[in-house]
């Protein structure tokens, strides 16, 4: 902000710096944050030898990148990495879709049993997944049988199907669709519009950074999810990445850089999913439509 | 309603009324159509087995034999007398009130520091959405060491300024903040990408108003971003609190509720209970009384709310 | 163009929703046996060793498949518990001992009295603490699986470094506790010893060997009152005490994690531990010696072991007889030898442990491992084998965790521990 657009144009002498500085607070911000990144991928590349040190040896004498390979051909990772990015993507989408829905109508439309409905669904957070979850396995085992074979238990079916909708999603949509401004809607619908085409035409494409951090938001939870697959999968044909992580952790010993190299890999993709996925948090001001007004 | 007058005028009311009845007709169906597909997941893989859970307490289970019998409020009464329930609620409430304001004034100053185009923001951005993709057991692993007694950076960069060494996962007074500031560390991100996403809907025509008028920054942030964020900042206090509520990871991963119960939260000691102690009954006893605390404070919260969050609709 | 990309995501959505329909099948029971699944929690060199016995056992026996499912050891009770209320259990599971008095009410769970008395299995040649802990109540719900020991680990250049004589089998906890204070190095950042202090059974069982070491017991013999109130109790604990809060030769490791990295980072002289932890130590010149023994205690030396057992689940008679063929092929002698010298656990068979060249082969693969196979034969007795065990050792976790944290005193924390044991134990079902 340059001292002119100040009323009275004062000017100041100011110490200027040859960058932002912004970047003196967000460089020792984003290391802090960033360290255990920094000691994961250092430990990927130790020797056994180095990794089992206490204090963690941060500075290696010997590299070892074949970690990488071994973790790989430890167990059958392609089919893990296959499995949770199917369960990953379809949870999204299902997610973007149902939550946009139901979010939107909690936000806008006004409807019997509304607030209880919201209630309700709001309570589904509020009980530990430890004691739901022999009921949900009770449940999707009941389905796999009479439903559909392949949400039943020990398919990844199983890991999508109860997360295909989160109370989470819903609440997060409804907070962001009521933050838009409603007159865009109203002269829609005013021309004719259905809610339908209300929703899909003008409220989603002002919504990209809501979507694009719902979407990010629930790839990584499904991503990273380990207790429910744990208890629903059966067979090692059906095991997802956090799953096949913990083969290489034993209750008395631990494959440290193995594990890391896994850790590692599996970081990847959710890192180039919120790279990615930037563009979207940031909506130019020309999209808004508000530059007008 | 109308006072009668000319028939055409009260044709035109009338069927004025009649479209508002045929538009609320409508929008009951849309609204409960739009909700259907959503909540019919929810309910039947949330809701069913909230409920089922809730028959669970009043049951004595363990899991292990098929014999289940109802043994009315025993499991809650039990709970009333037992003492490290009293000190899990406590642990669970400092927690929560020191995680929630921190990782939210976290997140927000780290937003709006990255809220701005310089170079490698980008960079900054990815490091604070990278700590949530993070492992829980990588995350505890770096903290376990970062905090070690003898051998840790903390008390390394005490002993530099002079604070005297601290005992902290080994100290029972200590134990709980040392979880505090790991987890803080792991949610920090998610209140970034919260805010940032908000941030992005501020209209920057209302922030140049604000600073023609001759607003100070700082006044612009307080007087115009802040009440803009109120939205998010509802969300991120109503997540935040209920996720708080609920620690378990960490803990698990690091004190396993120790040293001497310090660190025991409520889902952790349940889970003790139920598949250490084989007392399912009573850990679904625990989980409702957990239950009813987070639905008390998320109704406060979103009472509190109702009052400072502007939506600009 | 949007519609474009509308029907791509639509299109993609459909494959995977069809790849998601092609899972694998779930294990219901019934079944004509060919096929059973083992839930087992190996890794590394316990997971190629026992890949090969599986493959060898399949092609001894075409057309049967065994089926293994990596299940983190820690993890198995959870999940075996959820598939019981579930009712898909898997035919044979690894499952710890220390719950074998809680997993003996599983209903589904095979009892195997009749399948161990036969000659050819040789019951007997299984280490006691094994069998004690595979029986409750007189029926045996399990074949073991693994069996280890405790004894000490120690740092052979700490030790001669500070001029210090090394272990010999005869040695006593005070030589121990004054060892533990010369190698303990403040400038250094040494420690003589550690300890593990989550609160949880490994906190305890430590603390147990000390305690038989000491003439003591943890209950009395009906299992009906706390026995570990007493003079053994204390000498026990205020060992440990001496050397935590006294002298702070011992380093407290709440995480479980740490100590073994700090050993082979050569900061521990001394660790009370299991074999387990061998292979952690590359870094160091360790030597392993059995525990030390109270002077003038009727205890003398024993040391304490932690079986644990594979259980089988009944999922139709044919499974259960298959589960059974594959489980004695598996446990056999030969099979035994086969897993232990490729991976150096211990031996669950006596005869093996006994056979000539084994303890050489074993020691030259896994330096120091044949000392806790000679020590396997010290394990005297075994932790009490009830279902309120596991409420028990909370409580004597908390005990030994705030005496070695200074926060009570050995008599007192001993009293009021025993009397909530005596609670418990007066009062299974609150």
């Amino acid at each position: 902000m340059s001292a002119q657009t100040h009323a009275g144009g004062r000017s100041r002498r100011r110490f200027r710096l040859p960058f932002s500085g912004w970047h003196l607070v967000l460089l020792p911000a984003s290391l802090v944050l960033i360290f255990p990144f920094i000691w994961l991928i250092v430990t990927s590349v130790e020797t056994p030898a180095e990794a089992l040190h206490f204090p963690p040896i941060l500075t290696p004498h010997v590299l070892r990148f074949a970690n990488y390979p071994d973790a790989l051909n430890a167990a059958p990772f392609g089919r893990f990495f296959i499995n949770s990015a199917v369960v990953a993507v379809v949870t999204v989408l299902c997610n973007l879709v149902f939550c946009s829905l139901a979010g939107y109508a909690f936000a806008r439309l006004r409807f019997l049993g509304r607030s209880a409905l919201f209630v309700v669904i709001m309570t589904t957070l509020m009980v530990p997944f430890q004691v739901t979850m022999i009921p949900q396995f009770i449940i999707t085992k009941w389905l796999g049988v009479h439903v559909l074979a392949g949400i039943g238990i020990n398919h990844i079916g199983a890991l999508i199907v109860p997360n295909a909708a989160t109370a989470f999603g819903v609440f997060f949509l409804r907070q962001f669709f009521r933050t838009l401004p409603v007159e865009y809607e109203e002269s829609a619908r005013v021309d004719g519009a259905n809610r339908l085409t209300v929703l899909w035409r003008i409220v989603l494409p002002l919504s990209l950074p809501a979507l694009a951090t719902l979407a990010a938001l629930t790839f990584l939870d499904s991503w990273n999810n380990f207790l429910w697959p744990l208890i629903a999968i059966d067979s090692t044909s059906q095991m997802t990445l956090p799953l096949g992580l913990a083969t290489f952790q034993s209750a008395h010993s631990t494959d440290w850089t193995l594990l890391m190299a896994g850790n590692v890999m599996s970081l990847i993709p959710m890192l180039i999913i919120f790279f990615g996925a930037q563009r979207y948090f940031i909506r130019s001001v020309a999209a808004t439509g508000l530059a007008g007004t | 309603m109308a006072a009668p007058t000319a028939p055409v005028r009260r044709r035109r009311l009338s069927s004025a009324a009649a479209a508002r009845a045929r538009v609320a007709r409508s929008e009951h169906f849309t609204g409960w159509a739009f909700v259907t597909p959503g909540v019919v997941i929810i309910l039947l893989f949330g809701a069913v087995p909230v409920i089922w859970s809730a028959v669970m307490s009043f049951q004595q289970s363990n899991l292990l034999s098929p014999s289940t019998p109802y043994v009315g409020l025993r499991n809650y009464r039990a709970m009333v007398h037992d003492p490290v329930v009293a000190q899990a609620v406590g642990h669970t409430l400092v927690y929560t009130a020191l995680f929630v304001p921190g990782t939210m004034i976290a997140g927000l100053f780290l937003a709006v520091a990255m809220n701005r185009k310089i170079r490698f923001i980008s960079f900054y951005r990815t490091a604070a959405y990278a700590t949530m993709a993070i492992s829980t057991i990588s995350e505890a692993l770096v903290f376990i060491w970062l905090f070690d007694p003898s051998y840790g950076v903390v008390n390394y960069l005490f002993s530099l300024v002079g604070v005297p060494q601290q005992q902290f996962l080994n100290s029972p007074s200590e134990a709980l903040y040392v979880i505090v500031v790991m987890t803080i560390w792991g949610w920090t991100g998610f209140a970034v990408v919260i805010y940032l996403a908000a941030l992005q809907g501020i209209p920057q025509p209302l922030i140049d108003a604000a600073a023609t008028d001759g607003a100070t920054r700082w006044q612009t942030f307080r007087r115009v971003t802040l009440p803009l964020l109120s939205p998010a900042s509802l969300f991120l206090a109503v997540w935040l609190t209920i996720n708080a509520l609920q620690l378990f990871d960490e803990v698990y991963l690091s004190t396993q509720g120790g040293p001497l119960n310090s660190t025991s939260v409520l889902v952790y000691y349940l889970y003790e209970q139920a598949f250490q102690n084989f007392n399912f009954g009573y850990a679904s006893a625990i989980a409702y009384f957990l239950f009813l605390i987070i639905l008390v404070v998320t109704a406060i919260q979103f009472r509190v709310g109702r009052r400072f969050t502007y939506y600009r609709s | 163009m949007r519609t474009h990309r509308l029907s791509v995501v639509l299109g993609s959505s459909l494959i995977a929703l069809g790849l998601v329909a092609c899972g694998a099948g779930s294990g219901g029971s019934g079944g004509n046996g060919k096929s059973i699944q083992i839930w087992e929690g190996y890794t590394a060199d316990e997971a190629k060793a026992f890949a090969h016995l599986v493959s060898e056992y399949e092609k001894q026996n075409p057309g049967q498949t065994v089926t293994s499912l990596y299940v983190d050891n820690d993890d198995s009770l959870t999940k075996v518990l959820t598939a019981v209320r579930g009712g898909s259990v898997p035919d044979i599971a690894y499952l710890y001992g220390s719950w074998a008095p809680n997993v003996a009410q599983i209903p589904q769970v095979v009892t195997l009295n009749s399948v161990v008395k036969q000659p050819s299995v040789n019951w007997n040649d299984f280490w006691v603490g094994e069998r004690d802990v595979a029986t409750v109540n007189g029926r045996v719900i399990g074949i073991p699986a693994l069996v280890d020991n405790l004894a000490v680990v120690y740092n052979k250049t700490l030790f001669t470094q500070a001029g210090l004589q090394l272990p010999g089998p005869g040695w006593t906890w005070p030589q121990f506790v004054a060892d533990a204070k010369k190698l303990t190095d403040t400038a250094k950042k040494q420690y003589g010893t550690a300890y593990v202090t989550p609160g949880n059974e490994d906190t305890v069982w430590h603390w147990e060997a000390l305690l038989w070491e000491a003439g003591g017991k943890i209950l009395s013999a009906d299992n009906k009152k706390a026995a570990f109130d007493s003079a053994a109790g204390l000498r026990s604990l205020t060992t440990l005490a001496s050397m935590a809060v006294t002298d702070h030769s011992m380093y407290l490791d709440p995480t479980d994690s740490a100590y073994a990295n700090l050993f082979n980072s050569g900061k521990i002289g001394m660790l009370v531990t299991g074999p387990w932890d061998l292979s952690s130590f590359p870094s160091v010149d360790y030597g392993v010696q059995i525990m030390p023994s109270f002077p003038g205690s009727a205890g003398g030396h024993q040391t304490i072991s932690g079986p644990d057992n594979w259980v089988i689940f009944n999922n139709g008679s044919a499974r259960t007889a298959a589960a059974e063929k594959f489980l004695l092929w598996l446990t056999a002698p030969a099979q035994v030898t086969y897993f232990s010298l490729h991976t150096g656990d211990l031996p669950i068979r006596a005869s093996v442990a006994n056979a000539t060249g084994f303890y050489q082969s074993m020691n030259k693969a896994l330096p120091g491992v044949g000392t806790f196979i000679n020590n396997l034969g010290n394990v005297r007795q075994a932790r009490p084998q009830i279902p309120t065990y596991p409420k028990i050792s909370t409580v004597l976790g908390n005990m030994v965790v705030s005496v070695l944290l200074g926060k009570s005193q050995p008599a007192a924390a001993l009293a009021s521990a025993a009397q909530q044991v005596n609670q418990i134990l007066a009062n299974p079902n609150p």
